[in-house]
């Protein structure tokens, strides 16, 4: 068979002319490929969209001065400082964290004592915006303070009687301070033991401009892990120390490897048992195309002439199936994106290629057989039946 | 004769009869494996949070005024209407001590408490309650205290008094002392590093307040918060007060635990908690979404490649009207045929997918799930569903088709 264009003459009527198994050979392998790319994608995603719900929990790393002693006391429980407070820097904190290039949400604590109608009353001076991104699960009655507003927490508002609204006068620094009670605070931790106030206003009370007791960091611990990322920090700070709240940081990172190892274990399953699957069907629908090959060969086909066919005819369907299964696969992961996590799937263009893989490989996995009996077959034989 | 010629059809032309059951089993090994690891996943992952820590505390009600809660009360916690849900619990009691240790002295805080304490309860199963339970994020370089006067010392108080594995400090307050061999350094980042922390009944001693607690952090399964949950349980009805009280909200565990530690006030925690419904929910509708996946396409590979074997006979449907056979005969070897392989091919999809549901277990939560036992039946039936819906238009088309016209070709 020499001239032109007889190839594709050929394998598009040959496609043509038996639709009702065209077509189901296409929705096969379409709907493999499909599986591939929505797996491909919801996989490869989710360790970041996990990592962001995990934000959640609040800070995992802390600054404290070197010298300082944590505060002891858990809950309810004060038994006060023991030892001499000690204080960090502002500026310093924020220009270890730029030099170090980590990207962290942080918030600013200033710990003190105010007396409230002569008892002696913890405090914390804290930037409200920046905690209340960075600790989401604080219970509020009544509203974030504005201006001269203060948060009291839970059980001390239940001790002292202490309502939404009312005016304190709070002594024990420069002067007296004036707040106003904007909203109760629980949390089931030691918040529910403190009054909180602006920072601003508290280190100028205190006289102590600039300087903070500790703080509190948010960092994507992805690449080196959160160990890495302390460990970064520590030499740009001196006189202080970076440690990792493990009960957050250590918990978070090993949740995000379990979940990331059953998406891969998942997504690999689905796949052998789907890609078996769809070989087993393709194997046999295309199974016995013995009297076609027959003929031709009768009719002075070569074996090359018979592969060149019958590669072209799968080439096309795989091609055809892996767009098809492509555009399918990313609307799956579109909608799963969005329904569980509520953020749209970033588009991954990438994975267009592992659409076309499969089914390509699918494609030539099923014509396997015919392609084998090429050479194999004896004409005489097909065509008398056998 | 029928069973002849079902049996004929397999032995003659094996090879696309196995490409089919291949296809089935594959299929329904994925449904098997997907369908008896999602109700254990949701459950795998509730516990996997539960690593971040205890999310209800329970303290005394009088709060700074004095009162302090009982040891003697806290098997109880065992028998609360959710005792299945709590993960376990530590109790503590909280002192001030003076340590001193050859490399120096300070004031400190002294911890009693459970570490990995195994617990009996009459009539209910053996527990292990304690620290090892409640915070497992603790990294303990050393070993957990196992006799009474063995005791875990903070990183920070380690590294200021220079104590290390097998240093002996001593602990002194209200006129009393004990030394304690120190047996591991405990790094949490927390609070937790400038405490010592010994055996609950020893510490008792110590500060002369026997069977006291200040504390007790549980660790509880909980269902996320939703707009009923967050009502306050005072001004419901009756009707709504039972619906919250047998919902596992992190409020109603709190207090159920409430009710039976006398003298305590319960709090729920909510930076564990709150963080942990979202979560939770977010997992359990992504396997969800996945599972549906999976079973669709399972039973699209599997229906489609029954199709695909259906439509290329119906040369010999042809042959075998003219010889005769009417179309519920016909229907009946292939039906009979589909349902050989179907149930063929379901038991093994079944068994091999129980394998892969226990693989993907072990391999991610470092547990066994079991297979629940109507998954079987279950599997088989839909494997023959899945694959006669396969079956049933091409057969319909082939029934119908004149023999005339397909045995001239």
């Amino acid at each position: 068979m020499t001239g032109r264009s007889w190839l594709p003459h050929i394998v598009f009527r040959a496609l043509a002319h038996r639709k009702g198994r065209t077509l189901l050979l296409l929705a096969v392998l379409t709907m493999a490929s499909s599986l591939a790319t929505a797996l491909g994608i919801v996989s490869s995603s989710m360790g970041e969209r996990v990592a962001r719900e995990t934000r959640k929990y609040g800070a995992n790393l802390v600054i404290v001065p070197e010298s300082a002693r944590v505060e002891v006391g858990s809950g309810g429980l004060r038994f006060g400082t023991i030892g001499e407070p000690a204080f960090l820097g502002e500026g310093d904190l924020l220009a270890a964290v730029g030099r170090s290039g980590i990207k962290a949400d942080f918030s600013f604590h200033l710990k003190g004592v105010l007396a409230l109608k002569g008892v002696e009353i913890p405090c914390e001076g804290v930037d409200f915006a920046r905690v209340r991104r960075l600790s989401p699960w604080w219970q509020l009655r009544g509203g974030w303070p504005a201006g001269n507003g203060a948060l009291i927490g839970s059980d001390l508002a239940a001790r002292r009687s202490l309502k939404v609204g009312d005016r304190l006068e709070l002594a024990g620094g420069k002067g007296v301070l004036q707040l106003r009670v904007d909203g109760i605070v629980s949390t089931g931790g030691d918040e529910d033991g403190l009054l909180f106030l602006d920072l601003g206003e508290l280190q100028r009370h205190m006289e102590r401009p600039g300087q903070v007791s500790l703080a509190r960091l948010l960092v994507d611990a992805g690449g080196t892990g959160l160990k890495g990322k302390a460990a970064a920090l520590q030499p740009l700070l001196s006189g202080a120390r970076v440690k990792e709240l493990r009960q957050v940081g250590r918990t978070s990172e090993e949740l995000l490897a379990k979940v990331q190892l059953l998406m891969m274990l998942v997504t690999a399953v689905v796949l052998m048992c789907a890609g078996s699957s769809v070989a087993g069907t393709m194997g046999a629908t295309v199974l016995e195309r013995g009297k076609e090959i027959g003929l031709m060969k009768a009719m002075g086909g070569t074996r090359w002439d018979l592969l060149r066919i019958f590669s072209a005819e799968a080439l096309l369907l795989g091609v055809a199936g892996g767009v098809s299964g492509y555009l399918c696969g990313s609307l799956i992961a579109g909608f799963v994106a969005w329904s569980v996590f509520s953020s749209p799937a970033e588009p991954a263009p990438w994975f267009f290629l592992v659409a076309l893989g499969v089914s390509l490989l699918l494609a030539l996995a099923g014509s396997l057989g015919p392609l084998l009996s090429v050479f194999r077959l004896d004409p005489v034989l097909s065509l008398r039946g056998e | 004769m029928l069973i002849r010629i079902l049996k004929n059809s397999f032995l003659k032309r094996p090879k696309p009869v196995l490409l089919v059951l291949l296809s089935i089993v594959m299929g329904s090994a994925v449904a098997t494996a997907f369908l008896g690891i999602s109700g254990e996943i949701s459950h795998k992952m509730a516990l996997e949070l539960r690593s971040y820590g205890a999310n209800i505390v329970l303290e005394p009600a009088a709060g700074e005024a004095g009162g302090t809660l009982r040891s003697e009360d806290l098997p109880k916690l065992k028998t609360i209407f959710w005792k299945h849900n709590i993960v376990g619990f530590a109790p503590y009691l909280f002192g001030v001590a003076e340590f001193s240790a050859p490399a120096g002295r300070e004031r400190g805080v002294v911890a009693g408490t459970w570490f990995g304490r195994p617990m009996q309860v009459e009539g209910e199963p053996d527990s292990i309650q304690g620290i090892t339970v409640t915070a497992p994020w603790w990294e303990l370089s050393g070993r957990w205290p196992e006799t009474p006067d063995e005791a875990v010392v903070g990183a920070s108080l380690a590294g200021r008094l220079k104590l290390s594995a097998g240093s002996k400090i001593v602990a002194a307050a209200a006129g009393k002392s004990r030394t304690f061999q120190v047996v591991g350094i405990a790094s949490t980042g927390g609070f937790e590093e400038e405490q010592l922390f010994a055996p609950l009944a020893e510490v008792q001693q110590l500060l002369d307040k026997p069977g006291e607690l200040s504390r007790v952090l549980v660790s509880a399964l909980t269902v996320p918060m939703d707009d009923f949950g967050r009502k306050d349980p005072a001004a419901m009805t009756k009707e709504e007060y039972e619906k919250w009280y047998c919902t596992a909200y992190v409020t109603s565990v709190a207090r159920g635990v409430e009710e039976v530690m006398a003298g305590s006030r319960a709090k729920p925690i909510w930076q564990i908690a709150s963080a942990e419904g979202q979560l939770l929910e977010k997992l359990n509708s992504l396997m969800l979404l996945l599972t549906v996946l999976a079973l669709g396409s399972a039973a699209s590979a599997v229906s489609s490649s029954l199709m695909a074997s259906m439509a290329k006979r119906s040369a010999e449907i042809a042959l075998m009207k003219t010889m005769g056979a009417d179309r519920f005969q016909i229907a009946a070897v292939f039906l009979g045929e589909t349902a050989l392989i179907s149930l063929l091919g379901g038991v093994l999809g079944y068994l091999a997918g129980d394998r892969l549901a226990l693989f993907i277990s072990r391999a991610v939560f470092d547990s066994a799930v079991a297979s629940p036992l109507w998954l079987f039946p279950t599997a088989l039936a839909a494997a023959f569903a899945v694959a006669l819906a396969g079956s049933a238009a091409p057969l319909k088309r082939a029934l119908a088709v004149e023999p005339v016209r397909v045995l001239k070709g």
